[in-house]
């Protein structure tokens, strides 16, 4: 039949669209939306402990590794008197630039407290270059480790931190303490906490399993 | 790690196996090095190729078979010998380096995320290449308090100290500063300071440098960035004349750190820190941006280039050209000063350029034979040490000299006013009163000397001194500088005059600012022309350019006594402020008030810049490209690394605008054509053209021969006054001067100022440290704490210049030979 098959898949996704698998996938978007898969990546936000401390200590690690090279920060030393973080040193400076990002999550995965993650936000739109650069102050989190809603950012029905927070999971072990190696978690977040391992990722499958690539590098230098 | 290993000359070779390989090495060198420079690298913590070793971290260790069976041995530790088998990645080894390495990081903390040597680390670099991947360490680490201050510009963080002994033998070892030691015992050994009594070394910033972990960090530097965000590039510091190589190292077009490179004829890897750290100022809020001319209000106004360069090339232009002067250049490039002197000479057609102040040494010592600093510390020499504390000016240069007089079996006379950082490494010394060192100088080549002594010598000291130099092991070198700015320069030319008479003798001329010797040989010094010829004797430079001056012009204080007098009309300061600095404020304040139009060409508001009609702002160190010459005549690259700021202009781009303005034609209109054109001019300085310039990591040495030497008029004796004292006024390397006083680290580092007096004087007077003595001269007086030295001889008072809440130069008088002052109780 040539070129009719092709209007064939046309016709049958059209109807399917209704009735395929008795679901639309098509949706009034945006004042509808579909729930978005676990590991989506959206804009980033820098987190802080419970107490209100940054996380971020400033140490460009994200910046290093991004490969779109759209992350700059700078450290100071902070106020012993009036610490920004725990520790010597805090972000004093912090921005991503937007225009840049590929959602690549490898700032995530080199940063050694867990400050900076990725929400699922990703619907915004700017009008000019500066606004698509997301200043420290745009992207940390508030007192109650909610991101803040920037005026060019469509949230449809608010912040929901089940819906919204990072899909990201740690594939090395937290703070270099051995104890945790291999042991899969997901970074807290103020206001969401973690979650448990998805199913198939246990410990035993994390050691045994060396196909499950990045999951094994772990293994080195997790307590000095 | 980051150390080029020490160049080494196989004189004496012996076959070693390294790896199974024979190779040949020096009889007697380091192992380490050995293996290093045959393609075995060895990890290594605490070895550092200037240092002696010590053995202290085992990181190095190698099996070594020298016949009775192999055995792990340090190899820092172990001379080559002849059939020695070396393995360096034996399984023994590589079980040796993964248990040092599990030692190591037993008690380290996970600092690297905030650590500044984070990306540039010797223990991270090394644990990844060399180290066991894992750790069996559960237990809680060592927690000291992080980071202690050990000195204004230097935190200590004793977790992350690995005790490599680096630092602490760097303290005691390289400078004579041993105020870091290992305190406790075992595990709880740590670097520290005696309490109260803070690392305040004028080269503490090596340590950070050397120290192969993050222990210690330097305040200007500090979490501003981190390693891979840095650009780098090798130049040359221009702080002082002794030239040392540096990286300079920028982000984000700012410069943030300056480190050493090792340059085996100059400074070793070592810098002081004034000039590792003042390239603050260069970030200065200070800075000159724009240019600035006087307003009909008769305030400076922002206006454009243009204007601005029209009014210059105006008021050069419409001059007598005997009544045009250029005083500066000593802080430019080479090519900066070649490109105002062919300005002011060629194309000006005046000859009144001088690129000092009357504070430094008059342009003939350069014609003096030379010597370099390898030569002056050449092992088993004698060395005769005239001019200022080489700690206080020449800091790098200090270490070289000491190094030699404490290893290399170097004896140094001592021939200063008051003693220096150098009388404890000296075999002799003799402090002649400010005004008479020629006489001393004359007694020390006679090797005799009048029973009562010369010059408050006495005959026994010189004598001694005498003795020193009659048993040289082949001839003397001389280090030749200007220890005391109330003496006229022409007693150090007496002197020099009087000492060539010495067999052989060579001279390193100690001259203090930055280019001093590349500013004068570029031309920018009275009868000169680029290349040491004579105005006179004219070099040929008359083809070059389209006029060449007539008449010899006048040195610094001659042209300010003629800007004095009403007859300079265009007076141009490059990078010169005669306000702070000319030995006579007085006629600074006269010069400047009648010159008609001033010209400032600078990067910083001075007294000076601020009395300017028009102030052009200069690119400083960092931010231009060219090549600068230091004390010894060794041209180098100084490159540019980050963008001058605002619109400011490198020196010899203004020189060449003017030119061009002024209707001169010439061709050379870049740093690279400007350097041929003073080379192709200058047989002096043959072998430095911009290509052999480049292809010479540590610079070329030019023509050193001299000749030529005219000392001039000697000047008269001064009259000793038994009611007066007779003045020193030294400088110190922390002053509060352009570029420290813009540091924001560095100022307030300066010292209180204080009038050094002697014991015996001090008994006279009944006083004691502390007391507020009044110092009196014919031009001013100036009430100041008494501080007594052993090291100050009897009838001489000791100032320094340009230290915050003092300012003895105005005591000062460009007529006299030396300066007596009376020092009374307040
Ligand atoms: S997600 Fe990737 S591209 Fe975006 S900032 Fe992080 S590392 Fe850079
Ligand atoms: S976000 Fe994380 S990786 Fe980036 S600077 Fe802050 S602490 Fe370092
Ligand atoms: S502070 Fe650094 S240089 Fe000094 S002993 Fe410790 S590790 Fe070595
Ligand atoms: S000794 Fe002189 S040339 Fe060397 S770093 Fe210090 S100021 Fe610079
Ligand atoms: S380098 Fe040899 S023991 Fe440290």
């Amino acid at each position: 039949m040539g070129y009719l098959d092709g209007f064939a898949v046309t016709f049958r996704k059209w109807f399917g669209t209704r009735s395929d698998t008795g679901r639309r996938i098509t949706v009034q978007y945006p004042e509808e939306t579909r729930p978005k898969p676990p590991r989506f990546h959206g804009r980033h936000v820098l987190n802080r402990y419970e107490d209100g401390m940054e996380k971020c200590i400033g140490c460009e690690l994200c910046a290093g590794v991004c490969p779109a090279r759209c992350i700059y920060v700078r450290g100071a030393d902070n106020d012993p008197e009036d610490p920004r973080s725990p520790g010597e040193r805090y972000g004093f400076v912090y921005e991503i630039n937007y225009l840049r990002c590929i959602h690549c999550d490898l700032c995530v995965e080199a940063c050694p407290t867990e400050a900076i993650t990725e929400t699922k936000l990703f619907e915004f739109a700017f009008t000019n270059r500066s606004d698509a650069i997301y200043t420290k102050s745009e992207l940390l989190v508030g007192d109650d480790g909610r991101p803040q809603q920037l005026p060019w950012e469509h949230w449809g029905d608010g912040f929901d931190p089940a819906e919204d927070t990072s899909g990201w999971m740690r594939a090395t072990a937290p703070s270099g303490d051995a104890s945790f190696e291999g042991v899969v978690a997901w970074s807290g977040e103020l206001g969401y906490g973690v979650r448990s391992p998805e199913g198939g990722q246990t410990l035993e499958q994390e050691t045994d399993d060396d196909h499950d690539d990045g999951h094994h590098d772990d293994h080195h230098g997790a307590g000095h | 790690m980051s150390e080029r290993p020490r160049p080494i000359e196989v004189t004496d070779p012996v076959t070693i196996t390294v790896d199974g390989r024979q190779v040949e090495v020096q009889r007697g060198e380091l192992l380490i090095d050995a293996c290093e420079r045959n393609d075995a690298y060895i990890p290594r913590f605490c070895y550092h190729p200037r240092m002696e070793p010590v053995g202290m971290c085992r990181m190095c260790l190698v099996e070594v078979d020298t016949g009775r069976g192999p055995a792990l041995q340090p190899s820092c530790m172990i001379p080559t010998a002849p059939d020695m088998v070396v393995e360096t990645t034996s399984e023994r080894v590589t079980k040796a380096q993964d248990g040092v390495l599990e030692f190591l990081l037993a008690n380290h903390p996970l600092d690297c995320p905030v650590c500044d040597k984070g990306g540039e680390c010797p223990l991270q670099d090394q644990t990844m290449a060399y180290g066991p991947g894992e750790s069996r360490w559960v237990e809680e680490k060592r927690h000291y308090e992080k980071p202690i201050e050990i000195s204004p510009l230097v935190l200590l963080d004793r977790e992350r100290c690995i005790l490599c002994d680096r630092c602490t033998r760097f303290a005691s070892e390289v400078t004579d500063d041993p105020l870091i030691h290992f305190i406790n015992r075992g595990s709880n050994t740590e670097v520290n300071t005696f309490p109260g009594d803070p690392f305040s070394s004028y080269f503490s910033g090596n340590t950070v440098q050397i120290c192969p972990v993050g222990a210690l960090t330097a305040t200007p530097y500090r979490f501003r960035a981190r390693p891979w965000d840095l650009e780098r590039t090798e130049s040359t510091c221009t702080v002082c004349s002794v030239g040392c190589r540096v990286t300079l190292e920028s982000s984000r077009d700012r410069m943030l750190r300056i480190n050493g490179v090792d340059a085996d004829p100059v400074n070793w890897s070592w810098l002081c820190d004034a000039g590792r750290f003042a390239f603050e100022a260069t970030n200065s809020e200070d800075r000159l941006t724009e240019p600035l001319r006087r307003g009909a209000d008769g305030s400076l106004e922002p206006v454009r280039w243009s204007e601005a360069l029209a009014a210059v090339a105006d008021a050069l232009g419409s001059a007598d050209p005997s009544s045009v002067a250029v005083l500066g250049g000593s802080r430019s490039t080479d090519e900066s000063a070649y490109a105002w002197a062919a300005l002011a000479k060629g194309v000006v057609g005046t000859d009144h350029v001088d690129a000092q102040l009357g504070d430094g040494l008059p342009a003939a010592v350069f014609d003096l034979p030379g010597a370099t600093i390898d030569e002056v510390c050449r092992p088993g020499g004698t060395v005769l040490y005239v001019g200022p504390d080489p700690k206080e000016e020449l800091p790098v240069l200090f270490l070289r000299l000491k190094h030699a007089a404490q290893r290399d079996r170097v004896r140094i006379v001592e021939v200063t006013p008051t003693s220096t950082s150098l009388t404890p490494y000296s075999a002799a010394g003799v402090r002649p009163r400010p005004g008479e060192l020629a006489a001393v100088a004359e007694a020390l080549v006679a090797g005799d000397a009048p029973a009562d002594g010369v010059a408050g010598v006495s005959a026994d000291d010189l004598r001694a001194a005498a003795a020193v130099l009659g048993a040289a092991d082949g001839p003397v070198t001389v280090v030749l500088g200007r220890a005391n700015l109330a003496e006229s320069p022409q007693v150090v030319l007496d002197a020099a005059a009087a000492l060539s008479a010495l067999p052989g003798v060579r001279f390193l001329p100690a001259v203090r600012r930055g280019n001093v010797r590349g500013a004068v040989t570029a031309g920018m010094a009275p009868g000169r022309l680029p290349g040491g010829g004579r105005l006179d004797g004219d070099a040929g430079w008359s083809g070059v350019w389209s006029t060449v001056p007539t008449e010899v012009g006048a040195d610094a204080m001659g042209i300010l006594a003629a800007a004095a007098d009403g007859a300079i009309s265009t007076l141009v300061l490059l990078g010169a402020d005669p306000l702070r600095d000319a030995p006579d404020r007085a006629l600074a304040e006269r010069a400047l008030d009648r010159v008609g139009t001033i010209v400032a060409i600078d990067s910083f508001p001075t007294p000076s810049v601020l009395r300017a009609d028009v102030v052009l702002p200069a690119a400083m160190l960092g931010e231009v490209d060219g090549s600068t010459t230091n004390l010894e005549g060794r041209v180098s690259r100084v490159r540019p690394k980050v963008t001058p700021p605002g619109t400011a202009r490198a020196d010899w781009a203004v020189a060449v605008e003017l030119a061009r303005r002024l209707g001169a034609t010439w061709s050379a209109t870049s740093v690279e054509a400007l350097r041929d054109e003073l080379v192709a001019g200058s047989p002096r300085l043959a072998g430095t053209t911009w290509a052999e310039l480049e292809a010479a990591d540590d610079g070329v040495l030019v023509d050193l021969t001299g000749g030529g030497f005219d000392p001039g008029t000697p000047a008269p004796v001064p009259q000793v006054d038994s009611y007066s004292l007779r003045l020193v006024l030294s400088r110190e390397l922390y002053d509060e001067g352009e570029l420290l006083g813009r540091s924001e680290s560095m100022a307030g580092l300066s010292r209180t100022p204080t009038v050094g007096i002697s014991v015996g004087d001090a008994e006279r007077l009944g006083v004691e440290d502390g007391t507020p003595l009044v110092v009196r001269g014919e031009r001013g007086s100036s009430t100041l704490p008494a501080r007594v030295s052993a090291g100050i001889p009897r009838g001489t008072a000791h100032l320094v210049h340009r230290l915050e809440g003092s300012d003895p130069i105005t005591l000062l008088s460009a007529d006299e030979v030396a300066c007596d002052v009376r020092v009374e109780l307040a």
